[in-house]
């Protein structure tokens, strides 16, 4: 095996970790303060790349895809937290079990709309097509992604450590009861994280209907990648969520060069035998 | 802090809880395995991971392909149906119109509609009616499905569904009950090794088709190859044609490359492929989503389209419709070839264009197609099904200009026709398709071997993927 | 069933006893075969509802074991080998199954149980694909034939239905062991537990295994029931509709799988027939069921009083714990659903 063979896999790995990461960083954000597991993340994922494909199909504008994909689908998680998340407030369970309903709707109800055949999002000339770097080629978007990774994770991180609302997350996934004692509104904190993450999504969505195809399932398929990255980096640390895309993401393409017959559970079995050692996860918060 | 972990451990269990849901809703594949699970909307034979409750539908606002016909309710009760005029006959018609195979299963019922259509509901001087069922791709619900079908609607025969291991249980379970069961699904050993009088493949098995690919291939000049197909049974007999093909006129196999059904990411797949210094590469593609992530890969890496050979399902027009400009020039092999100068395919992509603005994919013809043979048949019969003389019936027909063009059957029940190299071409009414550049006549299932001869090798697997290998 | 309470429970019961038992005579043939199937898909999701319910645990893994067992007796009936080797394979293929998801979540609770029980149904789906010589791969296993004593409809149906008053009654005995008493304690404070020096996981080990023999049994009726074999029966989506299923019935109920079972099975095999878009019907209904029947469909059956509220304490544990302990609604895994039978509860339903 060549070193810009390896070089090739590795950033394999590493681009679809990068992918990983945008959807899981908003999941665990999420989860971080407001202790659900949205389990209608997938489908934002699927709703916010649907959008981008269409709007790009019928204006032609690359930007303006982006734009209203997110905001649209920021649309729709304000209302799913307005109308189906408020009235069980207080009790995760409940919570959790209304996102997955509503997974189930949107995922259908999208599918109605969007139709059965896989659709993939038409990216710029500029930014596809293989790139030289000396002698590894490789194509362009998915070092982009890679970059927009960098991006997201730079940006959350300077969220959390220099921003009012940082502070209050961060306090939040220490004592959350504290915080509303202190007289901040937590109920709005709440909705706009919570619309936050479901844009986050959304621009999972668009970044990966460049390397990937919007299609039924396709909201499961990935969801279930993000659980194992958050679970195996740490639920709720953002640092975890971009430990784990990048061994889950590294580990995904290995085996699928060096132990293809296993490649069915080779992100799976690693996940369980860490769980075993280290019920945490990674980077997650001590017991 | 301790209960305050334990709380968060707590929450989040019972939150994962619901993923079930999550699954039995949105997904509609089984993306459980991680990568290998789902499969494109537009696989041929893909088995797949199947769920339960898949979900999506193909919208459009069309028709309602998950309802059943309900008008269809009495076929007498006996499981055979004399024929006579006046009567009617009762076909059940299982195609997988939710879940991940949606896409292809609104293909085969819009092809399967549009024969009647086109030809009027009336064969040999009886009425067929038709029962749909949803299969939603799980080879538990298409069972219950097809019990359903036998048992409460009594149709006289089941034709569908397509996905290799709802086939397999389907067409067993009606097979025992005494009905006759048309099939398109490429699973070879359907008509094989599994060969049962009650089954008739209208269409080719896997590897059928890609024999004449690995002749090609090195007459070509191509000396070595690689082939990349997905890991299960329609993958390694799509494999097992081509590879036998190349290996018996001399060429080469250098790797073989097997990506899990349903992969989302082609890159390691593709750089592996890159990395090997080989002449072609043959993709056994079950076609939708793998093929048009593998193929994006492929450009995106910057290889060679032109090196690729695909089957019969790689560059379908599922695929087309989405890839387009790109894919201009790719070959395959394939007995479904919609840019075919000939009546019979002008008359169906024109009927099909018009209602559903699309040019109708390979299931869409394969089940026009299962419609013609069950219409003839009956014309012959006089409007009888009964059982496997039925079937002993249909395998007599012989069409000069099917939607495959001229075909007949063996005698294990399969299609002897035509393959054709195509090569993707843009078409001048819009869109693309494969236009037929070279045509293998009357190919059989058991390629240029005797069926005794044949049928002692195994069945094609992962671990014996070509004859003489 | 000792309490007035359960009175009218009882008749409803009976009710429903007699309607199962006369089925046969008032269903068609497929009817039959689909409640049959209502019937088997309730035991495997009693068998994800045990520990759920008892201990806390929520399996996303159980269809893996359920398509060990059924694996067993499919390889049993291809190689010839008569029933009681076919059943012998299919208790071998669950108990060792069954052990290793024991093992490795003994020590575990929670999401992490979760997510380790999910990891393993996957690998038991990875194993049912690549080892096709025997599971026959993707394509399956065809030409399995249920025993000839209940071949037909009927007699099948009656066979599946004792087999699960069977178990039933049998995880109805289990519950009210010492070891039940204390599986279920180990799921409202297993800290409390361990403090009181309880050996929390070989209990935890034991009830895995018990909900694992039951996911076996099931798995054994399924592939009699459909007579065919593939590793869709080991898929992530079987193992997540049991959960699904005993989230809409009612974690932790008796009754609660079946209501489940009866509803997303019908909807699912029955109703999408007749209805395209009955996926989002299904998530509407989830929904509706969450934010207005936190218990579960079974919880419609109990009388205003007996249904789960913030706050209530599960009775089984009155006498389990010191009094003054209580737990609050939203930090346990399942909702607080009373089991039904329990003395305790029968004593609550009468709203004393």
């Amino acid at each position: 095996m060549s070193w810009d063979y390896l070089a090739v896999q590795v950033l394999n790995g590493l681009s679809f970790g990068a992918l990983l990461f945008v959807l899981a960083s908003g999941f665990t954000l999420i989860f971080g303060l407001m202790r659900i597991v949205n389990l209608a993340h997938g489908a934002y994922y699927l709703l916010g790349g649907n959008i981008a494909i269409s709007v790009n199909l019928a204006t032609g504008s690359y930007v303006l895809a982006i734009v209203v994909a997110v905001v649209a689908t920021g649309v729709v998680g304000l209302l799913s937290e307005r109308l189906l998340l408020r009235p069980v407030r207080g009790n995760e369970m409940l919570e959790v079990l209304v996102t997955v309903g509503l997974a189930f709707v949107i995922a259908d109800l999208s599918l109605a709309v969007f139709g059965g055949n896989p659709r993939s999002l038409k990216v710029p000339a500029g930014l596809s097509g293989p790139l030289e770097m000396g002698p590894v080629v490789y194509p362009k978007y998915r070092l982009i992604l890679v970059a927009l990774a960098v991006l997201v994770g730079v940006g959350l991180y300077l969220m959390q450590r220099h921003s009012r609302i940082g502070a209050i997350i961060r306090a939040g996934v220490d004592d959350r009861e504290t915080v509303g004692l202190l007289g901040i509104n937590i109920g709005r904190v709440f909705m706009w994280l919570f619309v936050f993450g479901a844009c986050l999504a959304a621009l999972a969505g668009v970044a990966g209907a460049g390397i990937l195809t919007m299609r039924p399932g396709a909201d499961t398929d990935i969801l279930l990648y993000a659980l194992v990255v958050v679970i195996v980096g740490g639920l709720g640390s953002i640092q975890g969520a971009a430990v784990g895309s990048v061994v889950i993401g590294l580990i995904d393409s290995f085996s699928r060069v060096w132990i293809p017959e296993f490649s069915y559970f080779a992100v799976f079995a690693p996940m369980a035998l860490i769980l075993m050692l280290r019920p945490r996860g990674l980077l997650g918060r001590a017991t | 802090m301790n209960t305050q972990a334990r709380r968060t451990l707590r929450t989040a269990g019972s939150a994962l809880a619901a993923l079930a849901l999550l699954l039995v809703g949105c997904s509609s594949n089984g993306s459980g395995a991680g990568d290998g699970t789902s499969t494109p909307a537009g696989a041929s034979t893909p088995a797949g991971a199947s769920t339960p409750a898949g979900t999506s539908t193909q919208g459009e606002g069309s028709s309602t392909p998950g309802e059943a016909t309900r008008s269809s309710a009495d076929g007498g009760g006996s499981s055979t149906t004399g024929g006579g005029s006046g009567g009617s006959v009762t076909v059940g018609f299982i195609s997988p119109v939710t879940g991940f195979a949606a896409a292809l299963g609104t293909d085969m019922k819009r092809g399967w509609d549009l024969y009647w259509e086109l030809n009027g509901d009336t064969a040999g001087g009886v009425t067929v009616k038709t029962v749909y069922e949803d299969d939603a791709g799980d080879p538990d619900v298409a069972l219950t499905k097809a019990k359903r079908l036998v048992e409460q609607e009594h149709v006289d025969m089941v034709a569908g569904p397509v996905l290799a291991n709802t086939a397999y249980a389907v067409a067993n379970y009606v097979a025992d009950q005494g009905l006759p069961t048309l099939q398109i699904t490429g699973a070879d050993d359907l008509t094989q090794r599994q060969y049962d009088p009650h089954i008739l493949r209208v269409g080719y098995t896997s590897s059928q088709s890609n024999f004449p690919a690995g002749q090609w291939a090195y007459e070509q000049g191509y000396r070595t190859a690689a082939t990349l197909c997905p890991d299960y049974a329609f993958g390694w007999e799509s494999c097992g044609g081509f590879v036998s093909g190349f290996t018996a006129a001399g060429g080469k196999i250098v790797e073989q490359v097997w990506n899990p059904l349903g992969t989302q990411d082609f890159s390691t797949y593709v750089s592996q492929i890159k990395q090997l210094d080989v002449d072609t590469v043959f993709i056994g593609s079950a076609g939708g989503s793998d093929a048009i992530l593998l193929f994006q890969a492929w450009t995106d890496f910057g290889l060679d389209p032109k090196i690729m050979i695909g089957n019969c399902c790689f560059a379908d027009e599922v695929f087309l419709r989405e890839v387009g400009d790109t894919a201009n020039g790719v070959h395959s092999f394939t007995y479904w070839a919609e840019g075919r100068d000939s009546d019979t395919v002008r008359t169906l992509v024109q009927e099909y264009e018009k209602r559903y603005d699309e040019i109708p994919s390979l299931y869409a013809a394969g089940s026009y197609m299962m419609a013609q043979v069950t219409a003839e048949t009956l014309e012959k019969t006089g409007g009888a099904i009964d059982g496997s003389k039925f079937i002993d019936t249909a395998r007599g027909l012989t069409f000069d200009d099917s939607p495959y063009g001229p075909v007949s059957f063996d005698d294990h029940n399969n299609l002897v026709g035509p393959v054709y190299l195509t090569e993707v071409q843009s078409r001048d009414a819009g869109g693309y398709w494969n236009v037929p550049v070279k045509t293998y006549d009357k190919v059989s299932q058991f390629w240029t071997y005797s069926p005794d001869e044949y049928l002692k090798h195994p069945v094609f697997s992962r671990d014996y993927t070509g004859i003489g290998n | 069933m000792t309490g007035r309470g359960s009175v009218v429970r009882g008749a409803a019961g009976a009710v429903l006893a007699v309607l199962a038992l006369l089925a046969p005579l008032l269903s068609a043939e497929y009817v039959l075969s689909l409640l049959t199937l209502m019937l088997i898909t309730a035991l495997l999701a009693t068998s994800v509802n045990m520990p759920a319910g008892e201990v806390g645990l929520v399996s996303m893994g159980h269809a893996g074991i359920a398509a060990a067992a059924a694996y067993g007796v499919a390889y049993g009936v291809k190689h010839g080998f008569g029933l009681g080797v076919q059943l012998l394979l299919a208790l071998a293929l669950t108990l060792l199954v069954s052990a290793v998801y024991a093992a490795t979540t003994m020590r575990t609770n929670g999401i992490v149980f979760l997510m380790i029980t999910l990891a393993l149904g996957v690998m038991v789906y990875g194993v049912a694909l690549k080892w096709s010589a025997v599971t026959g791969g993707q394509s399956g296993l065809t030409g399995i034939q249920r025993p000839d004593a209940f071949r037909t409809g009927p007699a099948f149906y009656y066979f599946v239905l004792a087999v699960c008053v069977l178990v039933v009654l049998l995880l109805h005995l289990f519950a009210r062991s010492p070891l039940g008493l204390m599986l279920r304690g180990i799921r409202d404070s297993e800290h409390r537990m361990s403090s009181l020096g309880y050996a929390i996981a070989p209990a935890k080990f034991v009830a895995v295994m018990v909900s694992g023999v039951v996911a076996g049994v099931a798995g054994v009726l399924l592939v009699w029931h459909s007579e065919f074999m593939s590793p869709a029966t080991a898929a992530f989506e079987r193992s997540a509709m049991a959960v699904v299923i005993i989230i809409i019935g009612g974690i932790g109920s008796v009754m609660g799988p079946l209501l489940g079972a009866v509803l997303v099975v019908g909807i699912q095999y029955w109703l999408s027939s007749y209805l395209e878009r009955w996926p989002t019907l299904l998530g509407a209904l989830f929904i509706a069921v969450v934010i207005f029947l936190p218990g579960g469909l079974a919880s419609m059956f109990r009388r205003g009083t007996a249904r789960p509220a913030p706050g209530t304490v599960h009775p089984a544990l009155d006498a389990l714990l010191p009094s003054g302990w209580r737990r609050r609604t939203h930090e346990v895994s399942a909702p607080p659903e009373p089991p039904v039978g329990s003395p305790a509860i029968d004593r609550k339903g009468e709203g004393t």
